[in-house]
């Protein structure tokens, strides 16, 4: 790979410049390359190159110093909120971002778990790669009820755009015919391991609304021209995705869009710029390119661009708007409405229950199955049928009790040696995804004192649940239990987890909303910003409302719709 | 996916190689340079630099030897000294423990030796098997002179025996079954591999 898009100090006016290259800022990237403008990419981070710079993989447990644990030292100093996350260990941790040198604020009694990314790639990196349409359920949510506003879209004006992102993303998955979940054209779907199909089974013959399915996720179970053409692979199931993968089997920036956005030669890009705001001029009311802090030496310049695209996270692209305060907007860029960094939402994760499936001693599997097995929204779908608004979806699995499982069984010896061999009982799980009220009360704001070590104002993040998150949190154990026990399961644990903070879920979305009105929303229908036609925004910070299924692919599409809009309109000579 | 393929990085035959087989298998037509960059990219020196320190006393680290072997002694596959779980457990105390957690560890091994010595008068190293055997026993069940504060600190400590063996390359790769590369995901029979997978 040569380096020469990489670029430092440039007077070039761009065509474009998206700031974040995440999965959004990827995609940003690759459509206006492809459809001929000069793009740069900006990065706040550094160069992670495919492969070369994935130095967590592939080394074996045994040649860690610590097995994977890291220094506690470390971690308390360097990493205290991103050790929360699932997938942060030693063979990942330097693909999170350090605690200590990107500080936040939230009150004392409001935790609030801010899990980033902070190089080429972003989070795309570590994604969990779940992928799932959302449907007029989800965009008729907020009409319907009266939380949040109305999106300024439906399902129709996205079909298009779904299918368009996961032909080049590589879905894996099945047709179901599932009204609240629209179906694809999919990869192969993992498969069904012989405890899960029996729990299918009885689960579906017992609740006629509720299907369980296999997860869809963007690997590659069975690679097409155009993903082998990039030099991605097929899926090994090693399930160990967030230390990079040099087969290119998920999907990330650098195994995808980063790769096709360079093959049209149009892409520069500039890592370790951090972006300390939108260069905004009021004669034309255009964003006219960024400023930018050079997080090494942390001196500033500025990139030029006709268009503007912030992709740089939900929270993010909220901080770089709030700190983009002119004559005309004192309160942050394209905020007439007054509502930027307002209506913050996540998922609702952390409620749910396992159980123990007795027998089937002689059933195993081979590989680690990258995805779960979902179960699509049941509730408040045809009717209003439970005490709260909106609704979740489950992912389960069933497998075998591992050898950590096993090490807190009573005994010592060759016989406790003998019962870890010979792997546990079989266990299933269904673990809520549920979603969050849109409120205005839940929201960031730049700190009035407190910066971090680049002179950016930190974020203030005030989010809580609202009594509606609660009760479904409730019901989310209640009802994964109870069928649970009716499906024939033992040891049934029920939980709510009261450790799991807003945010920490990493569906942060909805400061930056879309909506019909320019007096209560920020962007239009088509990202773009209602007060500033060149400045779209694309990321998590766009969505009206969150629903209840996982966002990135949602995500995706309208950032290929938006750059698709942008263009035209750039053509038009309207932005 | 054929079976061959299942763990074709597991019998350490050349990676570059393992690479080659393993982009053949799924029927791929990968450029030499592809191809360099996989291998390269599993090729990582084991990195040690950042564990010189250790916790136990030469005395403390004999009786988790002697502990970790009786936890998970050698059988047809080697035990925990063999795989070096002491080792292990003397660095893991040093860096990834907080002092509490680390006091709580020494406080069982110096309750283990404080019972040896009442019972049989003398250190547990120099106890017979079986006293060693029973006085473990009793504490993982709480008896006699155990209670459950004692029970927890054994659990504890067996958790960390058991870390420290099954991440070892003789408990992975040799007590359990070890696919780095799977190949890909299939429901099979237990019997077609006989033991538990190392990586879940």
């Amino acid at each position: 790979m040569t380096n020469t898009f990489y670029i430092g100090k440039s007077q070039e006016v761009y065509d474009a410049i998206v700031v974040g290259s995440g999965i959004t800022g990827g995609w940003a990237a690759k459509e206006l390359c492809e459809k001929g403008l000069k793009t740069l990419l900006v990065e706040r981070g550094r160069k992670v190159e495919h492969r070369k710079d994935y130095i967590g993989e592939g080394v074996k447990p045994w040649e860690m110093p610590f097995r994977g644990q890291i220094e506690k030292s470390v971690v308390d100093e360097q990493y205290h909120i991103q050790q929360q996350n699932y997938a942060f260990n030693d063979a990942t941790k330097h693909f999170y971002a350090n605690d200590r040198d990107f500080p936040y604020h939230t009150p004392e009694n409001k935790p609030f778990s801010w899990i980033r990314g902070n190089q080429l790639g972003g989070k795309s990196l570590l994604w969990h790669r779940q992928s799932y349409r959302w449907s007029d359920l989800d965009f008729n949510a907020n009409m319907v009820d009266g939380h949040g506003v109305d999106w300024p879209l439906r399902y129709k004006d996205l079909e298009n755009w779904y299918s368009y992102v996961e032909e080049f993303v590589g879905i894996s998955g099945s047709v179901e015919n599932i009204p609240v979940l629209p179906d694809s054209k999919y990869l192969p779907p993992f498969e069904f391991n012989a405890v899960e199909k029996v729990l299918k089974g009885r689960i579906e013959k017992k609740y006629r609304d509720r299907k369980l399915i296999m997860g869809r996720c963007a690997h590659l179970t069975k690679p097409g021209p155009q993903h082998t053409a990039l030099g991605r692979v097929q899926c090994m199931a090693r399930n160990e995705c967030q230390k990079g993968c040099s087969f290119g089997a998920y999907f990330s920036t650098q195994s995808a869009t980063l790769p096709a956005a360079l093959k049209t030669g149009n892409l520069s890009i500039a890592t370790n710029a951090i972006v300390h705001s939108v260069i905004y001029d009021d004669k034309t009311n255009r964003a006219t390119g960024v400023r930018v802090i050079d997080a090494e030496t942390l001196e500033t310049r500025e990139y030029f661009g006709k268009l503007v695209f912030l992709c740089a996270s939900t929270l993010g692209t909220t901080q770089v708007m709030l700190n983009s305060v002119s004559e005309a907007f004192p309160t942050g860029i394209a905020n007439s409405s007054g509502v930027l960094g307002h209506y913050l939402m996540d998922h609702l994760y952390g409620a749910g229950a396992t159980g123990i499936v007795e027998g089937y001693e002689d059933e195993y599997y081979s590989g680690r199955r990258p995805t779960g097995l979902y179960m699509p929204r049941f509730k408040n779908v045809l009717r209003k049928d439970a005490d709260f608004l909106r609704g979740y979806a489950f992912f389960g699995s069933a497998q075998r009790e591992t050898w950590g499982d096993l090490s807190h069984r009573d005994g010592i010896g060759a016989e406790y040696k003998e019962t870890i061999r010979s792997a546990g009982r079989w266990n299933f799980g269904l673990h809520g995804s549920g979603e969050m009220l849109p409120r205005f009360e839940n929201k960031v704001s730049l700190h009035p004192t407190l910066k971090d070590k680049w002179g950016m104002p930190q974020l203030h993040i005030e989010c809580e649940y609202s009594e509606n998150d609660k009760k479904m949190r409730e019901d989310m154990a209640e009802t994964a239990a109870e069928i649970l026990e009716s499906i024939g399961l033992k040891e049934i644990y029920k939980y709510v987890r009261d450790d799991w903070p807003p945010g920490l879920s990493i569906h942060e979305m909805g400061t930056a909303r879309m909506g019909r009105d320019p007096k209560t929303s920020v962007l239009n229908g088509y990202n773009q910003a209602h007060d500033v036609p060149n400045l779209f925004v694309t990321d998590g910070a766009s969505m009206s409302s969150c629903a209840w299924q996982n966002p990135s692919l949602t995500y995706m599409a309208l950032t290929a719709r938006a750059c698709d809009y942008a263009v035209q309109q750039l053509k038009l000579g309207k932005i | 996916m054929n079976k061959q393929t299942v763990s074709p990085l597991a019998s350490g035959i050349d990676r570059r190689t393992a690479i080659k087989q393993l982009a053949l298998a799924c029927g791929l037509a990968l450029s030499a340079r592809s191809l360099s960059l996989l291998a390269d990219s599993f090729s990582i020196p084991t990195d040690v630099s950042r564990r010189s320190q250790t916790a136990l006393n030469p005395q403390q680290l004999a009786l988790v030897r002697q502990l970790g072997e009786i936890i998970i002694p050698t059988t047809d596959t080697p035990g925990a000294i063999a795989a070096g779980v002491h080792d292990f457990i003397n660095h893991q105390l040093a860096y990834c423990y907080s002092e509490d957690e680390r006091i709580q560890i020494l406080d069982c091994l110096a309750r283990i030796q404080s019972v040896a010595q009442t019972r049989h008068e003398r250190d547990f190293l120099a106890c017979e098997a079986e006293q060693q055997i029973s006085l473990l026993r009793d504490m993982e069940a709480a008896r006699n002179e155990f209670d459950a504060s004692d029970r927890q600190a054994f659990k504890q400590f067996k958790a960390l025996v058991a870390l420290g063996y099954y991440t070892s390359e003789i408990g992975a790769s040799q007590e359990l079954a070890y696919a780095p590369v799977p190949g890909g995901y299939r429901p099979i029979k237990f019997s077609e591999i006989g033991k538990a997978w190392a990586l879940n």
